[in-house]
């Protein structure tokens, strides 16, 4: 600082004048993460959007530097992390303000998948004091062969929204390269950020090491408000979709009673709905509310982002593309469209709204479909228990270890035996097996394990010295481009003939479309004209309906925290108390449902059997979340299906689950009068195989492989501009998959994938609760002669996984009879 | 004759669809093969990619059961032999080799294809004939890419057809021959080779093919799309 000798004042009262200038105080809390930063500590913030965390730990990093605590000179001192690129350019703003007056002398920059190759060469020469930048671009910047020397004079690392990354493969990456980065900076201070989740000591441990760093608590969550905008008439049946156009007058109302509000959406194609739909009611706010996803075009979003915090727009209908990061003061209202899914969603959500200190922050449920009044109910009884979900990370990921090979192979390259001890040092991978390690490093050096030598493989080698390489320029850049862990469906750019960009939405959706067919995108109605270069054009369609994209993206299953709390209120309605003015609504339907059949509740199962045209349906309600259901239904359809060789398609959904089965099949006697012990359809005896043999029979590991074959490096996404160039090496994840299974049985990336399934998809442990606790409850077995109104959205649920054990030209031949009998029905009555 | 398999008449002659995803010509004692791309898992390894070995000992296995089952004397492939120029790999050539031994006697035709072209013709030593295409044998004529012809019904590969055989409940992705009114296309033959969706056309007649069956599906009058 300049200022004369004798004046001058030392760091921490510098930064009490910087806040003092604002009518600010620091907070305690903030004042504790400055001491630990001080005696260079690592640790964990936990702290809500809105609550000072930024200034918390920058102000931290700051004082250091400051207190001459970081090295001298030019070079990276502060390494940002966020897990979102839009983030870091309001990141970076917010860092840079006190930096100027504090540490004049101090550089700020960006670096994200959106940086230019200017400022990435002007980089190259000197990276600024601080940096912000996600995982993926610090795992490229550490892939350069000089790495060590550009991290040199490294001081901290600052992770925000820790839990944000923590449950998936990025937070993985995120820490594969913390290791580096500690490998060469032995006292870096390293920090995170978490909002609340159940499981903040293994948010800290995986950050820190166990057992490592300080936990400090920021601003407790503030006073949070649920309530729920109330359907006048909720109909007999519960269907998706129907409720929620219903309540359209009632969002408006809402929304025009707020200055400013934000409606959340769970998907992309539900807020291309909702936004369309508000515009045909009030023709008037056009200009007034706007749409923000993930799927839009960059532009697009940074305006409407710019202009919720100026408060020029009325409403934003969104997706979870809002869910993090940038204060929007000016929020007064924040409408949630349908099942929230989790508690920790619905605070997140919540606290964006009532941002100023002392406002309580207030979140509005508008459900779609009666059944989610259930769940509003369910959300307001957890959050008063606090009971958040934890986020789980992944356990040793052999995909992530084997691109971080070749990474490190690139970044300077290694020798086998230090970094399986770095390695080993991220917490994900404490675990990991020396045998595991061989097996990565034979799969990225030799192409597997199999003795077999592969003469034309190359991809790492050693060189004299044992020093593992990449020696194949080709490879190295392809490696570098396809760094990450986020795998994107194929999409294609949606652009208007004048060449003005409006977004991406997924080939498959639009490989579908005609010339001259309409949907819906960014809030307009588009006319598609053609497809020229993984480029479709389009133009302003007229009238007002057309098709609208789905996404793919796992749908989120409603959480055990919430599904307790929701069985809970059931069981209260069972015993004739309906408590809460959502349970008050919904009542004449679980009534109904209890006259046809039951309510289920923490003790009674109930099972309903019904005939069709379609074949024999059996319907259940464990109410374990659709994961776990998908799990439970595939195991069912399984030790079915051993004991007579049979189809079946399975529905879930978050309450319970259907198994449809073409042919005749008498469940109640199945699941009644098992004929023998190990037909007993919910035992959890030899649970494991018989899942496993679902699986296989399911199919569904080899869906997962696709994730696995893209991050592990099998399948490559191509050059930006150049999709065509790499076609010879570009084959399907379900060949690499079925070739793995004929040719290489052993390959780990296939136990991966089977792994991930049960863990992630299917929720094994999760599914071994429900067995355990599912044969705790009565069993209610009902057959209905229609379905009930808990079996209704099922029944009419399009997306079917399906298990088979009939021989396969056994099942194609029933398929073509049924074809051929669909045909020969007169025309009418195929309508 | 291979069981499970289907007879069509096309031009005048009888044809024999196989379950193995080939077609068989009885009165020429000869068999079709569709995109074998052989050496594709080699070119895959020398692209750094670890594709483990086998898919060419497949292949050629999967040959040989079927020209004994058969009892063919000519052998045409439609086009895409060898993958890529990294098919050319010696471990990969030296298995063919070893394969030309034991059917020494047996004639080989390749019409060649789009990946022919960029990997090169297969070694003179393996005696194979190589023509362009279309190549004409009696009524039919054999082609790499689908075509019409004034001067017959076409016979191709390289679109590596699938069809999604689609129930109420229940839904399958499975290999399959469209044939159209002027020109038909074979399902891939290699083990290591993919599909592409096809949509019939009216008036199309599309068989599917699982290990041991080929089945006729039938083809809806309209085919609408959304």
């Amino acid at each position: 600082m300049k200022v004369a000798r004798g004046e001058e004042l030392r760091p921490e009262q510098a930064v009490n004048a910087w806040f003092a200038e604002r009518g600010w105080k620091p907070f305690p809390f903030q004042r504790k993460v400055w001491k630990a930063f001080e005696r260079g500590e690592s640790g964990l913030l936990h702290a809500a959007t809105g609550a000072g965390k930024t200034y918390a730990l920058w102000m931290a990093a700051l004082l250091r530097g400051m207190r001459g605590q970081s090295a001298p000179g030019a070079g990276l001192r502060v390494l940002w992390i966020t897990p979102m690129r839009a983030l870091a350019a309001d990141t970076i703003k917010a860092l840079e303000a006190p930096a100027s007056t504090l540490l004049p002398g101090w550089t700020g920059g960006l670096r994200t998948g959106d940086t230019g190759s200017a400022e990435r060469a002007r980089q190259t020469r000197n990276l600024p004091s601080v940096l912000v930048t996600t995982p993926e671009s610090l795992t490229l910047l550490l892939s350069a062969a000089d790495a060590h020397t550009r991290f040199k004079n490294l001081d901290a690392v600052i992770v925000d929204e820790w839990h944000e990354l923590l449950g998936s493969k990025r937070g993985v990456q995120t820490q594969l390269a913390l290791a580096r980065l500690r490998l060469w900076r032995p006292g870096l201070v390293v920090w995170g950020l978490s909002a609340t989740i159940g499981n903040l000591q293994v948010a800290q441990d995986a950050l820190l090491g166990t057992g490592q760093g300080v936990l400090i608590e920021g601003a407790n969550d503030k006073d949070i408000e649920i309530d729920t905008l109330l359907p006048k008439n909720i109909g007999r049946f519960p269907w998706g979709g129907h409720l929620g156009i219903q309540m359209l007058k009632a969002v408006i109302a809402e929304i025009d009673a707020s200055p400013s509000t934000l409606v959340f959406t769970n998907t992309r194609s539900q807020s291309e709905i909702w936004y369309q739909n508000l515009l045909a009611e009030r023709p008037d706010w056009a200009g007034l509310i706007a749409l923000h996803h993930g799927s839009l075009d960059k532009g697009v979003r940074d305006w409407v982002e710019m202009s919720i915090k100026d408060g020029s727009l009325k409403a934003v209908v969104c997706t979870s593309s809002l869910d993090l990061g940038v204060d929007f003061a000016p929020v007064e209202r924040v409408l949630q469209i349908g099942s929230c899914k989790g508690i920790a969603r619905l605070l997140q959500r919540a606290g964006r709204s009532g941002h100023a200190p002392g406002r309580r922050s207030r979140v509005t449920l508008v459900p779609t479909n009666s059944l989610e009044l259930l769940e509003a109910a369910g959300a307001r009884r957890a959050l008063k228990a606090r009971q958040v979900e934890a986020r789980v990370p992944p356990n040793k990921p052999l995909d992530v270890l084997v691109q971080h090979m070749v990474t490190m192979a690139l970044g300077g390259g290694f020798r086998s035996e230090a970094l399986y001890e770095e390695v080993k040092s991220a917490w994900s991978y404490r675990e990991l097996g020396k045998e595991e390690w061989q097996w990565a490093l034979d799969f990225v050096a030799r192409g597997g394990q199999s003795l077999a030598v592969y003469p034309e493989y190359r991809r790492v080698l050693p060189d004299e010295d044992g020093i593992y390489r990449v020696p194949d320029a080709t490879l190295a850049r392809r490696h570098r481009m396809n760094i990450g862990t986020i795998v994107a469906d194929a999409t294609i750019q949606v652009k208007f003939l004048s060449g003005a960009k409006l977004g991406a939405v997924e080939e498959s959706f639009i490989s579908r479309l005609a010339k001259g067919d309409h949907f819906l995108f960014g809030g307009r109605v588009l006319e598609f004209i053609r497809i020229n270069e993984m480029t479709a054009y389009v133009r302003r369609g007229s009238g007002r309906k057309g098709a609208v994209p789905r996404w793919q993206g796992g749908k989120m299953p409603m959480s055990s925290e919430l599904a307790h709390a929701a069985l809970a209120c059931l069981e209260d309605a069972a015993a004739g108390h309906y408590l809460g003015p959502e349970m008050r609504t919904i009542q004449p339907l679980l009534e109904l449902q209890q006259r046809w059949s039951d309510l289920p509740t923490a003790r009674t199962l109930v099972l309903e059997s019904l005939h069709s045209r379609e074949g024999a349906h059996l319907f259940l309600y464990p109410f374990a979340g659709r994961s776990v259901h998908l799990g439970l239904g595939s195991l069912l359809a399984y030790r079915i299906a051993r004991q007579r060789p049979a189809t079946f398609s399975i529905a879930v959904n978050d309450y319970g689950l259907e198994l449809l089965c073409p042919d005749e099949v008498d469940f109640a006697a199945l699941v009644q009068h098992p004929t023998a012990p190990e037909h007993a359809l919910f035992s959890e005896d030899r649970l494991l195989e018989d899942v496993l043999a679902s699986l296989n029979a399911a199919e569904l590991a080899q869906r997962r492989f696709r994730e696995i074959a893209r991050i592990s490096g099998l399948l490559f996404q191509g050059y930006p501009h150049q999709k065509k160039s790499s076609r010879q090496l570009q084959a399907s994840s379900s060949l690499f998959y079925e070739v793995f299974r004929k040719h290489d049985a052993g390959n780990l990336l296939l136990t991966q994938a089977q792994r991930e399934v049960l863990e992630q998809e299917l929720e094994l442990s999760r599914l071994r609760e429900t067995l355990a606790e599912m044969r705790s409850r009565t069993l209610a077995f009902h057959q209905v002669p229609r379905a009930t109104p808990f079996a209704f959205p099922l029944m009419v649920e399009r997306f079917r996984e399906k298990l088979s054990t009939e021989k396969l030209s056994d099942r194609v031949a029933r398929m073509v009879r049924e074809l051929e009998n669909a045909a020969a029905l007169p025309e009418k009555r195929r309508g | 004759m291979a069981s499970g398999a289907v007879d069509i008449e096309l031009a005048g002659e009888r044809l024999v669809l196989l379950p193995q995803r080939a077609l068989y010509w009885p009165a020429r004692k000869l068999l079709v093969i569709a995109d074998i791309h052989f050496g594709k898992a080699a070119s895959f390894r020398a692209g750094g990619i670890p594709v483990p070995r086998g898919t060419t000992t497949e292949n050629l296995q999967a040959l040989d059961a079927l020209i004994d089952a058969c009892q063919a004397t000519h052998a045409l492939f439609l086009g895409d032999f060898l993958h890529a120029r990294h098919a050319h790999a010696a471990a990969t050539i030296a298995a063919m080799h070893a394969w030309r031994e034991q059917r020494s006697s047996l004639q080989l035709t390749l019409v060649r294809g789009n990946h022919d072209r960029h990997a090169g013709d297969p070694p003179a030593s393996l005696r194979i004939e190589v023509v362009d295409e279309p190549w004409k044998i009696g009524p039919l004529l054999f082609a790499h890419h689908p075509q019409s012809h004034p001067d017959g019904y076409v016979l191709a590969g390289h679109v590596h057809p699938v069809y999604r055989l689609a129930t109420r409940g229940d839904a399958l992705r499975l290999p399959c021959f469209v044939f159209g009114a002027e020109s038909g296309m074979l399902p891939s033959f290699g083990s290591f080779t993919g599909g592409h969706p096809v949509v019939p056309e009216p008036g199309d007649r599309l068989f599917v093919t699982t290990d041991d069956r080929v089945m006729e599906v039938p083809v809806r009058g309209a085919v609408r799309r959304m």
